[in-house]
């Protein structure tokens, strides 16, 4: 089967990313393809490139750059969410002449649209909340 | 089926209920992270109306140290179980 998941919590303050990490996970396990996870709303935090959580820590945004490289599970993040949070590429920090950016491949900031295209495509789309 | 996930404790949400009113009579509830906590013995009461239709995340068990606790009559799964149940179901509806 097709899945897609959406996260819509922050790393720390809620459990669901590492919930979504961990369904994520299982759904490739059991030979199913993730076709990609959509960050919204403060789910956005979870592409910022510059985390640096203790190393004996689970580190959140390694674990989804994981999930990309080796099973090609696409990153999409809502720009409109990652904007106003300061989650910007390297194109749109340019574009509101900003130094330094928070967000680089394999996240991509992509747009709502996105997120109904994976809803209609996919066989199931799985919300973890927060 | 439609799947249900709750992952707010009814102790300190009310979403819970607004999660039993959309249940349709076939449908299943998983309660997951903080939403084990309903699955206490003390909260059964709540859930009167799913019997066999309640279940309960293993892994979010086990990080609060529920594992015992858990209510008879709750069917504990884990993360792999969940996924199946994804399958099973025609759509997951999340309550958070």
């Amino acid at each position: 089967m097709r899945y897609a998941i959406l996260l819509l919590g922050a790393p720390y303050s809620h459990q669901a990313a590492h919930s979504a990490l961990r369904f994520a996970r299982a759904v490739i396990a059991r030979g199913h393809h993730l076709e990609a996870v959509f960050f919204y709303r403060d789910g956005v935090h979870n592409a910022a490139r510059l985390a640096s959580p203790p190393q004996d820590e689970p580190h959140l945004v390694d674990g989804w750059t994981t999930l990309n490289q080796e099973h090609g599970v696409r990153l999409e993040v809502c720009i409109a969410a990652a904007l106003r949070r300061g989650i910007v590429d390297a194109d749109e920090a340019a574009r509101h002449g900003k130094q330094g950016h928070s967000v680089q491949a394999p996240f991509e900031l992509t747009g709502l649209g996105q997120l109904v295209d994976l809803g209609l495509e996919c066989d199931r789309l799985v919300t973890f909340g927060a | 089926m439609i799947l249900h996930t709750l992952n707010r404790s009814p102790l300190e949400s009310t979403v819970y209920r607004q999660a039993l009113r959309a249940l349709a009579e076939d449908d299943k509830l998983l309660l997951i992270e903080d939403g084990v906590l309903g699955a206490l013995p003390a909260q059964q009461a709540l859930w009167s109306s799913l019997p066999g239709r309640l279940l309960a995340l293993a892994e979010d068990l086990e990080a609060r140290g529920l594992s015992e606790h858990c209510a008879t009559g709750i069917e504990v799964i884990d993360v792999d179980g969940f996924v199946r149940l994804t399958e099973e179901a025609d759509k997951v509806v999340s309550w958070y």
